[in-house]
């Protein structure tokens, strides 16, 4: 099928960043064509569309729209989640720093259809090159009259705000980033059913829609085109194109849009192959469940990976060759979420340091065999049982890696070093 | 109140009824269901609660076809709000499991130091992790090690490895307290509660922190490795560091008081104290307590026994009645004695001495009965409004108070009113007060001290001005006099004279409507013009409709334990007990029938002509029972002459103050800790405290058996045989008191005073313009 370009059909036009070359390919007319259109017909086309959130979660955008409430008692907010954190994950950055204005304008068609007035993009604090990129394009939307009071004469107002993170990866759950961007701590709130939903009571306890980068630029697109269109393509369920962003173990990493459904190995194809031979893909970023080389025969799409036993979730598509130690990975993995843990909660603040704890010791020689099963009770221990997904992220992967390399811990253990470099040394003798 | 939703749930397969949104872990209390937590608190807000993932339970919700859909993942009772269906289990082998989990979680950077913990033996890690934790842990590596008994104030030691993260005292310091002195630093393992950047913790209210740690993290410098909680005895007491009145725990151990925690009354201080009650009554163990009466012997005290102390006053008191006459003797005191006692002191003086001279206030305010605004137009000595009532106010204006200085608790009261349930705040203050701090942009009237009541006068010029004042029930007649009165206190005038912006005023009157609690502080007590600024605050409560309401209204509140009491017991010149004035003929003779001896029916000196007497050397025996006068009063320099002057002063009190050096005879009185008997608040609320131990001597006895022993030396006994006995005469006495009788006072105590506000307007007073 190769690649599918959507949201980067005009990627490599020169200029695209510039308001003058964007709407020389059609921009900004999704907007002009959305104002005259009730909102509610916007949120329909978006329903039609199918189009399912690109954060990681993959619930179904329109549901959040439609979940605003429909008068204005209130002001309502529009929060676009640019705090790209999951490892292995760098679409938002491309998408901001190439074509900022294709954000802009899903976020004032997502302002206008939800009534809010303001909108807020949360960018992570290390990503100051896409930042200065969507300040430039804001300054140029705001001259053009896309931003800002009565925009294109229509009556509607909207005003968009760059709020920089502080390097927090719990930032990026979105009750977290609203405690961020409030002035608090970055922990995350209370959630349904114990709070009322982001829709009615999110920022400042006002009605607050928050979409990833990714979803958001999908909107013009939709909109020029019809739900109907977008929904064509890809999967009954898992509609549009995604875009994966493959690293690791292949000879063109890199960006690459294809269509939901498109099989594992495609992708891997248009990332120039495996350098080595493929021992596993981690398909959604560092949370998900890691997939073996011999389950990779897959489609990518929600559904799909799902059966697999990993998941979509932001299409941080890592690959790696047989010379990766799994249990290095997995302690490097597990360091990095005992560093993120905002430390709230009770099972995810002790039990991600613990898990460390534990895989330092197997690493320097001093491993149990008892550690394999504590190391997975553990995790039994964390998931579902925080106030957020960190803690799940946490374990998933860990619980993945011992499910699919037991032998590795186990080798790891009894000979106090790696099978990979044992197996290594053998090929060489 | 409108009917409570209730909606109907299933606990463990008990199905039961309870309020719409009440937590489940509340809801599971009702049916004796336990579920373990530690961060939960239900007087902190759920927002940052829901951490330490203890209470978690299995919930499910009961479908239309009656089968239950449960939840994928086990939520937190303690902020799961209960609605229609929810099918809730809080035991199941995988509930046991995650109980396990995280307990074993919190134990392994826990250090096991129990035995040396202040919190052994009374704490809530303790106790869940013997009836849910595992029995051992897997934990093999290195625990987190930090500074130990880390000093965050002269009473707080933080102790960060013992902590376990729950939030409680960051939540306390931000929601209740306000200060928000205390916050998380770092993040995941390494965070860690601290002030900011190690600053000192210089909360009115840190020692709540304490009782609210869930483990031995934060623990008291004072109290730290005095006891075992298991070798304390409790007793239950009153505070006495100011008016409030607040319900404390006396834990002691033989003849010692070693620590001091909140007890609950919903009424008064919910369960909080502030610093100066918690940490402030190291006075009962001091070795500086007077052991024995002493008597002053050629310039020197010597110590004396009790009999020749009471020979020489009742030879001294008699003589100078005789010589002098009964104007010639006094006593000063009260506001620090139970009612009990404050009674028996003025019926001691009346009956046993035959003087009217007796006074317990030091404040400048000491105007006679009639001068009293508050009995004259309110019908109430001193507050309209209980404490519990000021969270229900809309406008809290707090005039003339650094009130979290001056009454902390009342502060809480009005903080939550804000905070909880949004009150508008206005503040009058001459200076920047602390208070001010504590609430996001209050509207605060910076006026120019000494102009109070052209500031207030010229709010009401304004709410006249502005067809909001109240007025229906009024007299056309005084509204028009005081219209007259208050027409020279035009807004300009008054910014140019008190300093506040015409704007301000304007403000300020556009939130003083119905349900404002006035809550006046020292600068409104010690106002020269006292009666004056009282009248124009009177006439502002009536205009605003708060003469009648139980969520506004005027409220003085007092300096000291038991001001309010010794008031209603007739410690005054010119007051018999019930605040009957002693002119009155009828009112005197009641009581005189009812002691069964004469009264004096002139009204007596207050303290300040008491003082003056003496000063004046015209004051034969000055009798000063608690209160530490030289330093005290208002006027020291007139108190010292007074007490030089003084032919025979003698000095009851706890310890040889400043006032007793000047003493002829000292005797040595039981601190709160070791009598018993009640305390009348700031709201007029009397409340018990009981005898927790015995004094440092039997040579030291409680005021009331000195007042009693000192009658029979002076050939009028007074029969009494317990503080009991004494309040069952009060109840007779005293009418507001008749339901006060230790048999049927209420835990929670009983408000004594009810408003009965005449609609009555006074014109401005012309001497208060300060224009």
């Amino acid at each position: 099928m190769g690649e599918l370009r959507v949201l980067f059909q005009h990627r490599d036009v020169p200029g695209i960043e510039t308001l003058a070359v964007y709407e020389q390919h059609g921009g900004y007319s999704a907007l002009r064509k959305a104002l005259g259109m009730t909102r509610q017909q916007v949120i329909d086309e978006v329903k039609a569309s199918g189009v399912r959130g690109r954060g990681g979660a993959g619930f179904p955008a329109w549901i959040k729209w439609n979940g605003i409430p429909k008068d204005e008692r209130q002001p309502h907010y529009v929060l676009c989640n640019a705090d790209e954190g999951e490892p292995g994950t760098f679409k938002d950055r491309e998408l901001m720093m190439r074509l900022p204005h294709q954000l802009i304008e899903g976020m004032i068609i997502a302002g206008y259809a939800t009534l809010a007035k303001v909108g807020y993009i949360y960018i992570r604090g290390e990503y100051t090159e896409p930042a200065r990129a969507m300040r430039r394009a804001i300054d140029e939307a705001y001259q053009a009259g896309y931003l800002g009071k009565n925009i294109l004469g229509s009556g509607v107002d909207y005003d968009l705000y760059i709020h920089m993170g502080a390097g927090s990866y719990e930032c990026g759950e979105e009750s977290a980033m609203m405690s961020s961007l409030m002035g608090e701590r970055g922990q995350p709130r209370l959630k349904f059913p114990h709070a009322p939903l982001p829709t009615i009571a999110g920022l400042w306890d006002c009605p607050t829609l928050i979409n990833n980068v990714e979803t958001l630029s999908c909107v013009p697109a939709i909109i020029r085109n019809g739900g109907a269109w977008y929904a064509s393509m890809g999967t009954e369920k898992s509609t549009g194109t995604k875009i994966f962003s493959v690293s690791g173990h292949v000879n063109k990493p890199g960006n690459y849009e294809v269509e939901m459904g498109t099989p594992l190995m495609e992708l891997l194809e248009l990332a120039g192959g495996v350098k080595g031979k493929l021992k596993a893909v981690i398909p959604g970023g560092s949370s998900v469940p890691i997939l073996p080389a011999e389950k990779c025969d897959v489609n990518l799409d929600y559904e799909s990976l799902q059966a697999a036993g990993t998941m979509l979730g932001s299409g941080g598509f890592m690959v790696l060759n047989d010379t990766v130690c799994i249990v290095r990975f997995m302690r490097r993995t597990a360091a990095f979420y005992a560093h993120e843990s905002c430390g709230k909660c009770t099972p995810c603040r002790e039990g991600t340091r613990w898990m460390v704890k534990i895989f330092d010791r197997i690493l320097a020689g001093g491993g149990r065999m008892e550690d394999i099963d504590l190391l997975l009770d553990i995790c039994d221990q964390i998931d579902g049982r925080s106030y957020c997904g960190l803690g799940d992220a946490a374990a998933w992967p860990i619980r993945a890696s011992i499910k699919h390399y037991r032998h590795e811990y186990e080798y790891y253990i009894q000979h106090g070093h790696s099978i990979v470099e044992a197996q290594a040394q053998a090929i060489a003798v | 109140m409108a009917e409570q939703e209730l909606v109907t749930i299933e606990i463990n397969g008990i199905e039961l009824q309870v309020p719409k949104g009440e937590m489940i872990i509340e809801s599971a209390k009702r049916i004796g269901v336990d579920i373990p937590f530690f961060c939960y608190h239900p007087r902190l807000g759920r927002g940052q609660a829901a951490n330490c993932r203890m209470c978690l339970v299995e919930v499910g919700t009961k479908q239309p076809d009656g089968s239950v859909r449960m939840m994928p993942k086990p939520q937190t009772s303690c902020s799961l709000p209960a609605s229609e269906g929810l099918v809730i289990y809080t035991d199941t082998m995988a509930i046991q499991k995650a109980r396990r989990g995280v307990l074993e979680f919190l134990l392994i950077n826990h250090p096991l130091d129990c035995p040396i913990c202040d919190r052994g033996g009374e704490c809530p890690l303790q106790n869940n992790t013997l009836f849910y934790g595992p029995g051992v842990s897997r934990f093999v590596e290195e625990k987190r090690h930090l500074p130990k008994a880390f000093p965050i104030s002269d009473y707080v030691v933080l102790d960060r490895e013992r902590c376990i993260h729950c939030a409680r005292c960051t939540r306390f310091s931000q929601e209740i307290s306000g200060d928000a002195q205390l916050e998380f630093l770092k993040r995941g393992a390494d965070m860690m509660v601290s002030t900011f950047y190690d600053t000192e913790f210089t909360s009115r209210f840190s020692g709540n922190t304490i009782e609210l740690c869930p483990v031995g993290a934060l623990t008291s410098r004072v109290y730290r490795f005095r006891a075992r909680p298991w070798d304390m005895k409790s007793q239950k007491g009153i505070c006495t560091r100011c008016s409030n009145g607040c319900n404390v725990w006396l834990d002691y151990r033989p003849n010692r008081l070693v620590r001091v925690l909140g007890r609950e009354n919903e009424a008064v201080n919910e369960e909080w104290t502030c610093d100066k009650g918690k940490f402030g009554h190291e006075y009962v163990n001091s070795d500086r307590r007077l052991l024995s009466p002493l008597i002053r012997k050629d310039g020197k005290f010597v110590t004396a026994g009790w009999v020749e102390a009471y020979q020489l006053i009742a030879s001294r008191l008699r003589q100078a009645v005789e010589q002098h006459g009964a104007k010639s003797v006094g006593a000063i005191g009260g506001a620090h004695l139970s009612n009990e006692e404050a009674y028996l002191l003025q019926k001691l003086m009346r009956v046993a001495v035959g003087t009217n001279n007796i006074d317990h206030r030091l404040e400048r305010n000491q105007l006679p009965l009639a001068g009293n605004v508050m009995l004259t137009r309110f019908g109430v000595p001193f507050a309209q409004n209980a404490i519990a009532d000021i969270e229900q106010a809309k406008t809290v204006f707090i005039f003339g108070s650094e009130l979290v200085d001056e009454q902390p608790i009342v502060f809480l009261r009005a903080r939550k009113a804000w905070y909880r349930r949004g009150a508008k705040v206005v503040i009058a203050y001459p200076e920047v007060t602390e208070t001010e701090l504590r609430f996001d942009e209050p509207l605060v009237l910076r006026y120019r001290e000494g102009t109070e009541a052209a500031l207030v006068n010229g709010l009401i010029h304004l709410l006249l001005d502005s067809n909001k004042a109240v007025t229906d029930a009024l007299s056309a007649d005084e509204l028009q006099v005081l219209r007259e009165s208050v027409r020279v206190y035009t807004p300009e005038q008054v910014a140019e004279a008190t300093g506040v912006p015409v704007q301000q005023l304007e403000e300020a009157v556009t939130l003083l409507g119905e349900g404002t609690v006035i809550l006046c502080g020292a600068k409104v007590r010690n106002h020269p013009d006292h009666a004056g600024l009282l009248h124009a605050l009177a006439n502002l409560t009536v205009l605003t409709g708060n003469a009648a309401r139980d969520n506004g209204g005027l409220n003085i509140l007092l300096s000291e334990v038991n001001s309010h009491g010794a008031a209603d017991m007739g410690v005054l010149p010119d007051g018999l007990p019930g605040h009957a004035p002693i002119g009155d003929e009828e009112a005197r003779q009641r009581i005189e029938r009812m002691w069964g001896a004469g009264l004096p029916a002139e009204p007596g000196f207050n303290t300040h002509a008491m003082l003056e007497s003496a000063a004046q050397g015209q004051m034969q025996v000055l009798y000063i029972v608690g209160e530490d006068v030289a330093q005290k009063y208002h006027d020291p320099e007139l108190a010292q002459r007074a007490l030089e002057n003084a032919g025979f002063v003698i000095v009851q009190d706890l310890f040889l103050t400043e006032t007793a050096q000047y003493a002829d005879v000292v005797l040595p009185a039981a601190s709160v800790a070791e009598k018993e008997g009640t305390f009348t608040n700031t709201e007029g609320r009397v409340q018990r405290f009981w005898k927790a131990f015995n004094s440092p001597s039997p040579e030291v006895k409680p005021d009331l058996n000195i007042f009693a022993e000192l009658a029979v030396y002076l050939g009028k006994p007074i029969p009494v045989f317990s503080a009991e006995q004494v309040m069952d005469e009060i109840a007779k006495v005293v009418p507001a008191y008749a339901a006060c009788c230790y048999e049927v006072l209420p835990a929670e105590g009983r408000r004594v005073v009810q408003s009965a506000a005449r609609l009555r307007l006074t014109p401005a007073a012309e001497g208060a313009a300060v224009l």
